[in-house]
């Protein structure tokens, strides 16, 4: 264990000498809050609409008002020609266009199926999918209006007709992105931290040839591989701390729930990060590879997180492949967490699968690590 | 210098692939003894030293080291070795004592022990006023004579130097050959691979190597006499010309 105190220390020291590692560790994460904090926004606002109307009915027009009327569009035109809807998208004039076909009154009073067609400018996923909550709220509410307008209706069929709202809406009700991005960051810039760290910490020791002298020493693997995580570990959480200090000031937003379940929780989320460390180290001999095998786990790690792109706004596929990301379910725990206030009891599955994914990780990466030693 | 053998070596090989980095080597070196691997870039210097030092498989072959099983007693003979390889081995962002103290610390050696050391050893190597400034800002020669101290804060009893004088300049060589041999002198042995032959002469014998192989093997007068050459230098090129 001495020798382990000893690698921890030199760690610490090297680390805390460097003006670079101050700057990635302290510096680097103020400035990612204060930008992804402000430009990640899912906030969709402003949205150019074009609406079509074909069915010219009271009915029609009065959905038409409320969807005008909303504060996240700004009508461009009402169109009577319907093919001039595909041309307002064509310009990236409009981002949504709205039809209301022919019969949509009749429909509405015969219940049968009463259809409203939105087109909306898919390039940018995220927005799309939150200008279509948008309508879909709209028409929600239009349509539970009618319903409570209708005499006939029992009332339990009422009330679950109108609960039903989008529910990603819900822990965020006025749509501000900044409290959803802020717990994802936490995640990202642990991420960040510990599998660049140990990657870059073991591979530079390879570099500079203290690896190799290190491994005629009679120090065992698991107390070098101790040494080395150890202290990224610990950095780690001191960055945890430091982000939702910094977020706190910031922002104003603090944590809902418990603080020493969101450290246990990273505790267990870095396993995996630790591990994929050390993992890339026995893969890559010059700092410059390691950062090239970071980059390339972290782009799918992130990506296929949720963080940028919702989950169900993936194909099914990549839907599937996205349980395999550990970053996934560190990202539902940390925003649960953060903004609910959830307790250990609700986040079980979540937890487990990290913890799955955390041993198989260390392990494979730990029995790698010892099989290259010698 | 004693008639026991400190390391053993016989028909040792190391393939990387097909490519045989060390062929089939067989020597012994004496305890107390100053053993010289001579050879040029590649012919296999580091490969034979890294599986001496427990760091390499070798693919063939038998080797002792302090009568450690080089196969399966890795872990006697990393406390029985100091090794310095060739890359230089200290942190040049710690400070000289922090240097010592954590190789000390790595070795196992006690808190007491390595306070004790580590100020002997600065004041031996003429450190005292720099002791606390970062390895970096040390000239060379100084670095690699800290080096060759810190590989020895465990008192092994066989001390392993790939090329310890690369890059050095001649006055600093010679102050480092004066350190090996005072460590020679305390009754250790010393394992070193140079190219520099005139360093060759220092040894008490030497075995020089070519494509993997052992081509001449004996003390430097022993050497000099079978081919009537006056140098280690002629020796050296005449063997590897031919
Ligand atoms: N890990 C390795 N994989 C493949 N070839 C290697 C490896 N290590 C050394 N070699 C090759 O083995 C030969 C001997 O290398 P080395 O022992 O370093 O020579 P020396 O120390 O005498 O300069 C060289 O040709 C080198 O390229
Ligand atoms: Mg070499």
């Amino acid at each position: 264990m001495q020798q382990v105190f000893y690698l921890v220390q030199k760690e610490f020291r090297q680390v805390f000498r460097s003006k670079i590692m101050i700057g990635i560790l302290f510096v680097a994460p103020l400035i990612q809050i204060l930008v992804l904090g402000n430009a990640v926004t899912t906030d969709v606002t402003n949205l150019k609409v074009v609406l079509f109307d074909n069915d010219r009915t009271p009915m029609s027009r009065e959905l038409l008002r409320r969807l005008a009327n909303s504060e996240y569009f700004i009508p461009i035109e009402v169109e009577d020609d319907y093919t001039k809807l595909s041309q307002y998208m064509d310009r990236f004039e409009a981002n949504l266009a709205l039809a209301i076909p022919g019969g949509f009154q009749r429909d509405v009073v015969r219940k049968s199926a009463p259809k409203v067609q939105a087109m909306v400018d898919g390039l940018d996923g995220n927005s799309a999918g939150i200008a279509l909550g948008y309508v879909a709220a709209i028409v929600q509410k239009y349509n539970a209006d009618i319903i409570m307008m209708e005499p006939g209706l029992r009332n339990e069929a009422r009330a679950v007709r109108q609960v039903k709202l989008e529910p990603r809406f819900w822990f965020n009700p006025n749509l501000e992105s900044r409290v959803y991005i802020v717990p994802g960051l936490i995640a990202i810039i642990l991420t960040i931290i510990t599998v660049f760290l140990t990657g870059m910490g073991i591979v530079r020791e390879k570099e500079i040839g203290t690896l190799e002298q290190l491994m005629v020493t009679p120090i065992r693997s698991w107390q070098l591989i101790l040494g080395k995580i150890i202290p990224f570990a610990v950095l780690g959480f001191i960055e945890i701390i430091i982000i939702m200090v910094f977020v706190y000031i910031l922002f104003g937003i603090g944590v809902a729930g418990s603080i020493p379940l969101l450290l246990f929780e990273s505790g267990i989320f870095i396993l995996t990060t630790l591990g994929l460390g050390i993992f890339i180290s026995t893969i890559s001999e010059t700092q410059q590879q390691a950062l090239f095998f970071a980059w390339f786990f972290m782009i799918f790690g992130i990506l296929l997180s949720g963080f940028f792109i919702p989950i169900a706004n993936m194909p099914e596929v990549i839907q599937w492949i996205t349980y395999l990301n550990p970053l996934r379910y560190f990202l539902v725990i940390l925003r649960e967490i953060y903004l609910k206030g959830s307790p250990l009891a609700y986040l079980l599955p979540e937890t487990f699968a990290m913890i799955a994914f955390g041993l198989a990780v260390f392990t494979l990466a730990v029995v790698r690590f010892r099989q290259r030693l010698v | 210098m004693t008639d026991k053998n400190a390391v053993e070596v016989v028909d040792l090989v190391k393939r990387f692939g097909t490519f045989h980095a060390v062929d089939t080597i067989s020597f012994t070196i004496r305890q107390g003894e100053i053993f010289g691997l001579l050879g040029a870039n590649g012919a296999g210097k580091t490969t034979t030293i890294r599986m001496l030092c427990g760091l390499l498989k070798p693919t063939g072959g038998k080797a002792t080291v302090a009568g450690h099983d080089v196969y399966r007693e890795v872990p006697k003979i990393k406390k029985s070795i100091g090794y310095m390889s060739q890359k230089f081995s200290l942190y040049e962002d710690l400070t000289v004592k922090e240097n010592i103290e954590f190789y000390g610390g790595v070795y196992g050696l006690e808190k007491g022990q390595i306070e004790e050391k580590s100020t002997a050893l600065i004041r031996e190597l003429g450190l005292e006023n720099r002791s606390n400034t970062l390895t970096s800002s040390l000239p060379i020669g100084w670095k690699q004579r800290l080096a060759l101290s810190t590989a020895l804060l465990h008192d092994p009893e066989i001390i392993f130097l790939d090329e310890p004088t690369g890059g050095v300049d001649p006055i600093s060589r010679r102050s480092f050959w004066k350190l090996i041999y005072d460590i020679a002198d305390a009754g250790k042995t010393v394992c070193v691979t140079t190219h520099y032959m005139d360093e060759a002469e220092y040894c008490n014998r030497v075995c020089i190597m070519y494509q993997g192989r052992i081509v001449e093997l004996g003390s430097p007068s022993q050497l000099k006499e079978k081919h009537n050459l006056p140098t280690m230098q002629d020796i050296f090129i005449q063997t590897v010309d031919r």
